[in-house]
């Protein structure tokens, strides 16, 4: 809670400058960026021509074995980490089961958060140091290329768009944009929505691809998904549109919600990091690597999302050539 | 064509034909003549005399009576009006912010709410909407004051139901509870509190304008001089009557002349007293009243601040921005002579603890700094500098009632006894005069 909007009209002046000075802002489609279109107009653009300029699930090919926990190879990014101690990751507190304040704790936990944790188990040996920064929807590009965190961990789809401003870390979880409605809704997808209201948050690709719908719903922004709840909760907007897996963490906190339709988009989540240190992807790939191998991946499936049945095989790593 | 405007004369033939028109002229001169050769004749002057006198007092009498019921509402409508809103315009204010503090704490805390927590937060709701009924029966409808009230008291209503779901949400163990109370404080800090220091600048400019109808300054002069021309037409009268009629004194007159010096004295002694009295109710009493309630409004946002810094869980720069605008603020508004040196100690204590909070955030122990922002000694320094300020304003408010009471005190008696006097010395000028008139029958 409590990022304000107050700091949005600050966060707005600061896109816009960004999207002044030629560099990127945060939401897939990047002004300046290659994509011809003009930024009111990529949504539309994409539509016609996604961009496939990558392969947005190939990420850099780790180097050899992981390095022996406390001991990061000298001058390498990992052991600046190593020396100030914790590993800073950037991710949301309302995003149930990926990255969500547990309320009784009042401790941020969950899939996403549990990501971070193996890295840090893997530079220090030591999971808990970690230190969680909670960001913007909107601020994950910006905050992982700025590095004023270290590694982004946020449901964050991996696409072209992004790739131009951050490195992304091999696929770690598929996830597929679905719909969420009231339960007496006749919905049956998100192609039923024409005129409606549909929430997402802003600056998430869920955002962009409500706008691709050729029902034409009405796309409505706010700052984070849980806000997006509140706003369905209080009649403010008809529907939520976002991967499945946090349309579920929705649906089970509110009882006259479900989720409908078939997956209409491909998620990859990855994880984002600045791209001047690669041997830091690297080391994250190689983490990746033999967590999906030890089953390590496999437990945190089902310590998170297991209610939604047995764990998947985990996505397989591609890397670049 | 009707025949009214056939009949109605041309404007320009009127003053050729029209005897009518002329008539008026010759009768008014025919009086400005009477009255004017009066002064020719002994009784005629005395007429002219009495004529004055009688004026003039009836002049002083009516003065009197309005300038006494001027500033006599005038003071009442500051101490019952204008400064008790100034006074609810800061308790909605502190109320509500401190409600967003405690709710951002009770976050802060997880699990469920502390039950001091919860009470506190329902005692500034209380608060809050008590100080908002009270304010909306102290604005006039229509005006600035009345439509922040109106914001005000809808939009709390709002903000509480806001907080009710986010602690039921919370109570399930539902994380969108943190949502709702996000929506909670962004309703506050963006809508309430704004409307409510509209409302505080609403009020103190209703105070101000107070101040001037209290004083009600042109009609309080305007009496002064018209008793002081009263003294001395009768004085002048005095020395006539005793040239032409050899008598040295015309008792009722000197009656008369001793009642105007009454009346001025007494109306020049409350009316000065009751000046005294308002510069001392501003400058002890409502401007420090303002001044305090700033510096409280102040710390309340630090603390405000802090907790939201840390609820933000990294992504509150702008309230890290916010705090040291505010402390910077409120290190200079303490140093108010109103204030001790022990208090702008303990803000200093809080000040440090803050700066602790910062350095165990930053250096990455959010657990620890959370602790320490939350727990004991810290709000106990921090409710140590609020109570301070509170006590200071609570004894500035004493001094303001007080004066603003004794600046009132004796004002309704002028707006009674001062006509009555000016009737008194009408009638005493009256038979002193007609005394001498009869002489000439």
């Amino acid at each position: 809670m409590m990022r304000t909007r107050i700091g949005l009209a600050l966060a707005g002046t600061t896109a816009t400058l960004l999207a002044l000075a030629g560099c990127s802002g945060d939401s897939s489609p990047l002004p300046g960026s290659t994509t011809a279109a003009a930024p009111g107009a990529t949504a539309p653009a994409q539509a016609a021509a996604p961009d496939t300029s990558c392969n947005p699930r190939a990420s850099l090919k780790p180097a050899g074995a992981l390095p022996q926990p406390g001991h990061m190879p000298a001058g390498s990014y990992m052991a600046e980490i190593q020396k100030r101690g914790r590993l800073i990751l950037g991710t949301s507190q309302d995003t149930l089961l990926f990255s969500s304040r547990n309320p009784f704790s009042g401790k941020v936990e969950g899939f996403d958060v549990d990501m971070g944790r193996q890295i840090a188990q893997a530079i220090f040996g030591d999971p808990g140091k970690i230190q969680i920064k909670v960001i913007a929807y909107d601020k994950r590009v910006s905050s992982a290329k700025d590095g004023s965190v270290d590694i982004v961990a946020d449901t964050m789809t991996a696409n072209c768009a992004r790739w131009k401003d951050v490195n992304f870390s091999s696929i770690y979880y598929d996830a597929g944009q679905r719909v969420l409605v009231s339960k007496d809704s006749s919905a049956k997808s998100i192609d039923d929505l024409g005129g409606k209201k549909v929430c997402a948050a802003s600056g998430s690709t869920s955002l962009d691809n409500i706008g691709k719908v050729k029902a034409k719903p009405i796309p409505v922004a706010k700052a984070a998904f849980g806000d997006c709840l509140v706003a369905f909760q209080q009649n403010e907007v008809d529907a939520i549109s976002t991967d499945d897996t946090i349309l579920a963490g929705m649906a089970a906190q509110d009882p006259y919600a479900k989720v409908v339709g078939l997956p209409f988009t491909k998620e990859p989540y990855g994880m984002a990091m600045s791209q001047a240190h690669p041997e830091f992807t690297k080391f994250v790939n190689a983490v990746l690597e033999q967590n999906r191998a030890n089953g390590t991946w496999t437990a945190t499936y089902k310590k998170w999302l297991g209610a939604f049945g047995a764990a998947p095989t985990p996505p397989a790593a591609e890397y670049r050539p | 064509m009707s025949t009214a405007l056939v009949a109605r004369p041309a404007p320009g033939a009127q003053v050729a034909a029209g005897p009518a028109g002329v008539t008026p002229a010759p009768r008014r001169r025919g009086l400005f003549r009477r009255v004017g050769n009066l002064r020719h004749t002994s009784p005629g002057r005395l007429e002219l005399i009495l004529g004055a006198l009688i004026t003039l007092g009836v002049l002083a009498g009516l003065l009197a009576g309005i300038t006494g019921a001027a500033t006599s509402s005038g003071t009442s409508d500051l101490g019952d009006r204008a400064q008790p809103l100034l006074v609810e315009a800061e308790t909605i204010y502190s109320a509500l912010a401190d409600a967003d503090t405690t709710a951002a704490q009770a976050f802060l805390a997880g699990g469920l709410e502390p039950a001091a927590l919860t009470q506190r937060y329902n005692d500034d709701l209380e608060r809050a909407t008590t100080a908002i009924s009270a304010a909306s029966r102290l604005t006039t409808d229509g005006s600035e004051g009345a439509a922040s009230v109106r914001t005000l008291s809808n939009g709390v209503a709002r903000y509480s139901a806001l907080v009710a779901t986010a602690r039921a949400d919370n109570r399930q163990g539902l994380p969108v509870g943190s949502s709702y109370l996000s929506a909670a404080s962004d309703l506050n800090r963006q809508t309430l509190l704004p409307q409510a220091q509209n409302l505080f600048r609403v009020a103190q400019q209703g105070v101000h304008d107070g101040y001037r109808n209290a004083a009600s300054i042109v009609w309080a002069a305007l009496l002064v001089l018209l008793i002081f021309v009263l003294a001395g037409a009768l004085l002048l009268a005095q020395r006539y009557l005793s040239r032409t009629t050899h008598r040295t004194f015309n008792v009722p007159l000197v009656a008369a002349t001793v009642l105007t010096v009454v009346l001025a004295i007494g109306t020049v002694f409350l009316l000065g007293s009751q000046n005294n009295h308002l510069d001392q109710a501003d400058s002890a009493g409502s401007t420090p009243v303002a001044q305090l309630a700033e510096a409280r409004i102040l710390a309340l946002r630090e603390r405000g601040d802090e907790a939201l810094t840390l609820a933000a869980h990294g992504s509150g720069s702008q309230y890290t921005t916010d705090f040291t605008d505010a402390s910077g603020q409120l290190t200079k508004a303490l140093g108010n002579e109103y204030f001790s040196d022990d208090l702008r100690g303990k803000h200093q204590a809080y000040l440090a603890a803050h700066e602790k909070v910062s350095s165990l955030d930053s250096g990455g122990d959010y657990d620890g700094a959370v602790g320490l922002a939350i727990g004991a000694p810290t709000s106990q320094t921090f409710e140590a500098v609020t109570a301070g300020i509170g006590s200071a304003l609570d004894e500035r408010k004493a001094a303001f009632t007080a004066e603003i009471g004794a600046a009132g005190r004796g004002l309704g008696l002028l707006a009674v006894l001062g006509p009555i006097a000016a009737l008194a010395i009408c009638v005493l000028a009256g038979m002193g005069i007609r005394a001498r008139l009869r002489e000439y029958r």
